[in-house]
């Protein structure tokens, strides 16, 4: 599906400031193109802050301010000369809550390309099917795909908006919390789904679920009040966590 | 149930029974006076004269209502033309700003909506007349002119509602849009404009329903003539403004009174026709 390598992330004293409050402070990381990077940590620490850097949708916030370095491949992120719709072509992103649109199925997957110009419609169509295959969804809606999106259940909607990211052909996957809404059933699709896409591309996940960090992904940093506290391989740190604040709070003695 | 009630509350209860009542009755009267009116016209002079016809001179028996449906409609008519744009631009520049200046602007335009029409007919008479009489070299007092009070008078209220519109739509949706590669412009197309397409439309038959049924703002400056309008800058009557001419002209008891009884079912017809298709387009909102 991709021809284009999956890109390095490389991270230098990242901070980032909303007005005087501190999301970030001095994050420094790095993972190998097509692995994926567990992001764990309690609320507010900063990890989503992280994932929203990545695709720059943090400058919705007009108090936000990032400084420091972020090179996904070659693409400086934070460089206000980088083309904004270029990288987030390139970072697809999966929000908590089920974002698919209020439109059918097809016009969901279709919406990406159609952005770019693509018009033709067995392009699309073709476009439409391999992206809906590649989200293990195909199976499930073919021959509904004039249907809503909001008559698929929640698990499938997360699926169509995995799919949806895929249309465009990214190389990093950002996922926030993709699963914190689903069912158990649910979830291990989504967990299997991840783990048929590694390598393919890098993928960022941010979650709570613990065991889920430790079931997908191959590097796991735990952050704390906006500071990066470890970082290490996920076998490594959840046998033997270097730091006493991430044994605390991997054994779940606060939160 | 209400053997549990007490005094008091059996009391309370009655009243509000009795007010709920009355309304009902109040409504069904309204309607009920105005279709007795429009039979005993209707029987005695014929639709072709009246509904069809061309021709108004109630002194000589004739009261063709076609030229009052198409002031109406042309009137209205403009007015959307000219405050469905305006109104779409203001909600689009505004959807983007931050939530504290958008909120300045709803307190605006909240402010605007209270302005009585009278004060719009004024505003009508004393600038728009005067501007279509230099620019067209005519009267001044046209459909134009009111049409183009009619949109400023609905310019806040359409406004509102489509920054209402446009601003429910939901942040995921906006961030899923950008975050696959759109640029604002095409969020705003393709997401926000699409997604808000029934909010919108129901906020245009709203203010179409205001323009339809607005009558002093329309009267000062439409200039009253009864004959079938040959252009927008020629005077013409709108069936609002024409009852309210003719209710001293044709007072009960004089032949052809009744025909205000049909004008006003007219009015009350399409008036409730909105109502309808508003209902229609709130259930096919997503």
């Amino acid at each position: 599906m991709n021809t284009k390598p999956a890109p390095d992330l490389v991270v230098q004293n990242l901070s980032v400031h909303y007005g005087e409050q501190v999301a970030l402070k001095d994050v420094t990381l790095q993972i190998e193109g097509g692995q994926i990077l567990a992001l764990i940590g309690p609320s507010g620490c900063g990890k989503s802050t992280f994932l929203r850097v990545l695709n720059r949708l943090v400058d919705r916030s007009a108090e936000a301010h990032c400084t420091g370095e972020v090179f996904l491949g070659d693409t400086r992120v934070l460089d206000p000369k980088t083309d904004v719709v270029a990288l987030r072509r390139a970072v697809g992103m999966v929000f908590q809550q089920p974002s698919a649109f209020p439109f059918s199925v097809f016009d969901n997957v279709a919406y990406g390309p159609r952005l770019q110009g693509v018009r033709s419609a067995s392009r699309l169509r073709s476009l439409v099917e391999s992206s809906l295959k590649q989200a293990a969804l195909w199976d499930e809606v073919r021959g509904k795909l004039r249907r809503p999106a909001a008559s698929l259940s929640g698990g499938q909607q997360q699926r169509l908006c995995i799919a949806r990211a895929l249309a465009v052909s990214p190389e990093v996957l950002l996922l926030d919390e993709p699963t914190a809404a689903l069912d158990p059933l649910s979830t291990a699709k989504i967990e299997e789904l991840i783990l048929a896409l590694r390598g393919d591309y890098t993928f960022v996940l941010v979650t709570h679920n613990l065991q889920q960090a430790a079931r997908v992904s191959d590097v796991t940093a735990f952050f704390r009040q906006g500071r990066l506290i470890e970082i290490a391989p996920t076998r490594d740190m959840f046998t033997a966590p270097k730091c006493e604040e991430t044994e605390e709070f991997l054994t779940g003695r606060y939160e | 149930m209400k053997r549990q009630m007490g005094m008091g509350d059996q009391c309370l209860y009655r009243v509000v029974w009795v007010g709920a009542f009355s309304l009902v009755v109040l409504g069904i009267a309204i309607f009920a006076i105005l279709f007795w009116g429009t039979a005993k016209f209707v029987l005695a002079h014929g639709l072709n004269q009246s509904l069809l016809g061309l021709i108004y001179e109630p002194t000589q028996g004739r009261f063709g209502l076609l030229p009052f449906m198409a002031g109406s409609l042309v009137v209205s008519g403009i007015a959307l033309a000219v405050a469905i744009p305006l109104a779409l631009s203001l909600a689009v520049t505004v959807v983007d700003m931050t939530p504290r200046r958008t909120e300045t602007v709803r307190q605006i335009l909240s402010g605007l909506v209270a302005i009585p029409s009278v004060v719009f007919g004024w505003w009508g008479l004393s600038v728009v007349v005067p501007a279509i009489r230099w620019i067209s070299g005519h009267s001044g007092f046209s459909l134009l002119a009111a049409g183009l009070v009619l949109a400023v008078m609905i310019l806040p209220t359409l406004s509102l509602l489509s920054i209402n519109a446009l601003t429910r739509v939901r942040v995921q949706w906006v961030e899923g849009s950008l975050a696959l590669g759109a640029t604002p412009d095409q969020t705003m197309g393709r997401l926000i404009l699409a997604v808000s397409r029934f909010p919108l439309l129901e906020a245009s038959i709203i203010a179409l329903g205001r323009a339809l049924g607005e009558t002093m703002a329309v009267q000062m400056v439409i200039g009253g003539r009864v004959l079938l309008p040959h252009g927008l800058v020629s005077p013409g009557a709108t069936l609002t403004t024409q009852i309210l001419t003719d209710m001293s002209l044709l007072p009960p008891g004089v032949s052809g009174h009744h025909v205000l009884d049909f004008m006003a079912l007219l009015l009350l017809a399409a008036m409730y026709g909105m109502v309808v298709l508003l209902e229609r387009t709130r259930r096919m909102s997503p």
